[in-house]
């Protein structure tokens, strides 16, 4: 690693000669070298991923030996169709993951924009007290609350229910969402809505038509970071919900995987099947949005 | 007598007096331009034509901006902060999950500093953070160092390293108790071909290879993290630095160490505070894993299975507490850590 960026001067009228030479240089013993320990490093952490497909597409017979070639000859979809099937329906927990995030995601939107925008543009008495709020949640752990969080929902009839679920998610999602939707807030010029103000726009106009293509940005950090939490959350969801057609993915899978005594071998097929159906939508929502993912990690976190 | 929602002027002049307002107290951003392109679009209007009447517009400005933050308060107040307070109370209890429950104080805070189960779900969580720490970050720093330029393949390499990250490590354990199985598994397999072990490995059976297997999932699923956190933050040294300490000739391992290590300090305390706490509440991967060794509880693993397996409510919700308390030291020595660096 001994070639370090050049200086390339914009203004320079041999600016774009001197970023061919270091172009060129690049491509030298050490870009090779880059290029090498990229590709390995790289396969390293995605092809454990790519290989449970593999596994998730296996016969029974196969799943119970060491890989082989045999694993990419003998592909079949019945792992699939079993665990979708009407006799280990994992379908219903998929739809309610799904449910979940999806609610989830809207409501931590929802909320979060609301708050961002009161706090970034409005001025009133409280304003100090929910900002601190909102920082003593930030720093909560919800394991911490775990338990009382159990007494609550079981006061509030929200206990095996997806909508307890959500609500909880959504306020653990909500001190990040809040800090992200209220720097995006605050780095709208105020000229903009003034604007559209003196046109006669109502403060919700406002937000809906002049800011929007602003703020949506935001909106798809706060949701993304939402859907993924609780598409993955185990420990609240095994807590909170008991009844089995209730079960987010997560909670079914540590059924099937703990699931050995009914039938005697467990057929590790269905779990990596189940894991396909868990990852999938994950890797497809972040390649489609990495760009507002990694903008939350750096308004978001570094920042708030 | 003018409603609030017929007098969009008084709003408008309450925006104005907000925005000033908040610009002058300087949010963290306020001061990052738009884009040109958004610059372009405001017209030239003249809203400081319109009289100003300070009085109701304050009102109306108060109105609109605590109707907004209540949603998000009211689910902060009932779901974190009553249930915070909750725990303290029903920790000085001796609440089982059902049935009648009276004060009894301090004594299961006593309790748990004599608790020989307790004092080893906590020397195991520390141990295990021990372990994996250092390696998440230096795999990071490695990874953040490799793909920190934009040049060819290095987005696509990116992307690749914080995989296992986005796929979450409830997914990815159970996808390694399938590979970690005895004979059948890929992780023996590989090992075997590369010579490393001579026979099947019952992973996660025993404490040992259970830790370090568990351990090197955690760093490979990691440290994409700490990966991006620093990059970012290294991607923010303006290049002249570099050029300068080049045309003394300094060695790249100089560099890093004279300008890269000590401008990143703010990220690199970051990346460790968040990697400490994630490794402080670690469950996923052990209740998954680990799930039939004994000795290999996590803290928060041993307050559910005290809490709603044994039905010791109480005493699971005082080791709850014990456990938010050194998280928020923690976090406390991030905030003095980041307090006190310099600037860019």
């Amino acid at each position: 690693m001994t070639n370090i960026a050049l200086p390339l001067p914009s203004t320079a009228p041999d600016a774009r000669a001197a970023a061919k030479r270091a172009a060129r240089r690049e491509r030298g013993r050490g870009f090779y070298l880059y290029l090498a320990a990229g590709t390995a490093l790289a396969l390293l952490f995605v092809l454990p991923l790519l290989w449970v497909i593999v596994r998730s597409l296996e016969p029974p017979v196969l799943t119970g030996q060491p890989p082989s070639v045999a694993d990419f000859t003998h592909m079949q979809v019945s792992n699939y169709s079993i665990l979708l099937g009407s006799t280990d329906d994992v379908g219903v927990n998929v739809l309610n993951s799904l449910i979940t995030a999806l609610g989830t995601a809207a409501l931590t939107v929802l909320v979060s924009t609301m708050a961002g925008y009161g706090l970034a543009r409005f001025r009133f008495r409280g304003a100090g007290v929910v900002f601190g709020a909102i920082l003593v949640a930030f720093m909560i752990p919800f394991q911490a609350v775990l338990t009382p969080l159990f007494l609550e929902l079981h006061f509030f009839h929200l206990l095996n229910s997806l909508l307890g679920l959500v609500l909880i998610y959504s306020t653990f999602n909500l001190p990040f969402g809040v800090f992200v939707m209220r720097n995006t807030f605050s780095q709208i010029p105020r000229e903009l809505v003034d604007s559209s103000r003196v046109d006669g726009a109502g403060v919700i106009t406002a937000l809906v038509r002049v800011m929007r293509p602003l703020v949506v940005p935001g909106m798809a950090t706060t949701a993304i970071y939402a859907f993924l939490y609780s598409w993955n959350e185990l420990l609240q969801a095994y807590t909170f919900l008991t009844s089995n057609n209730l079960m987010t993915l997560p909670v079914k899978l540590y059924e099937v995987m703990t699931q050995q005594g009914t039938s005697g071998v467990l057929n590790y097929g269905y779990l990596a099947s189940g894991c396909v159906i868990a990852m999938v939508p994950c890797m497809v929502l972040y390649m489609a949005l990495q760009r507002y993912y990694v903008r939350g990690l750096t308004s978001g976190a570094l920042k708030g | 007598m003018q409603r609030p929602e017929q007098g969009d002027s008084r709003a408008l002049e309450a925006d104005w007096g907000a925005a000033d307002r908040s610009s002058s107290t300087g949010t963290a951003l306020t001061s990052d331009l738009p884009p040109p392109e958004v610059r372009a679009n405001v017209p030239a209007a003249s809203p400081s034509l319109r009289p100003v009447r300070p009085g109701g517009l304050r009102r109306a400005d108060a109105r609109t901006g605590a109707a907004l933050v209540t949603p998000a308060f009211v689910l902060i107040a009932t779901f974190v902060l009553f249930p915070l307070g909750f725990a303290i109370y029903v920790s000085l209890t001796n609440w089982p999950l059902i049935g009648p429950y009276h004060y009894i104080g301090l004594t299961n805070y006593r309790d748990l500093f004599q608790d020989p189960v307790f004092i080893h779900t906590v020397i195991f969580t520390v141990t295990y953070t021990g372990i994996v720490t250092g390696p998440i970050f230096v795999v990071g720093y490695g990874l953040a160092v490799l793909v920190r330029r934009n040049r060819l393949g290095s987005k696509v390499f990116r992307t690749m390293f914080f995989l296992p990250f986005v796929v979450g490590l409830t997914t990815v354990s159970y996808l390694f108790t399938i590979e970690l199985q005895p004979d059948s598994g890929a992780v023996d397999f590989v090992l075997s071909k590369l010579g490393l072990v001579s026979d099947s490995q019952a992973w996660t059976v025993s404490y040992g290879p259970a830790l370090l297997a568990i351990s090197v999932i955690v760093v490979w699923f990691a440290s994409g993290l700490t990966m991006l956190i620093l990059m970012g933050a290294m991607q923010a040294i303006p290049d002249q630095l570099y050029e300068a300490a080049d045309a003394d000739g300094a060695s790249w391992w100089a560099k890093e160490r004279l300008i890269t290590i000590p401008l990143l300090r703010r990220a690199i305390a970051l990346s460790l505070v968040i990697s400490v706490i994630g490794s402080f509440l670690a469950f996923n991967q052990f209740f998954i894993l680990a799930q039939n060794n004994q000795g290999e509880e996590t803290v928060v693993e041993w307050v559910y299975i005290t809490a709603f397996e044994n039905y010791h409510l109480a005493y699971g919700t005082s080791m709850a507490i014990l456990l938010m308390i050194i998280i928020g030291l923690v976090s406390g020595a991030q905030f003095l850590i980041l307090r006190d660096t310099t600037e860019l």
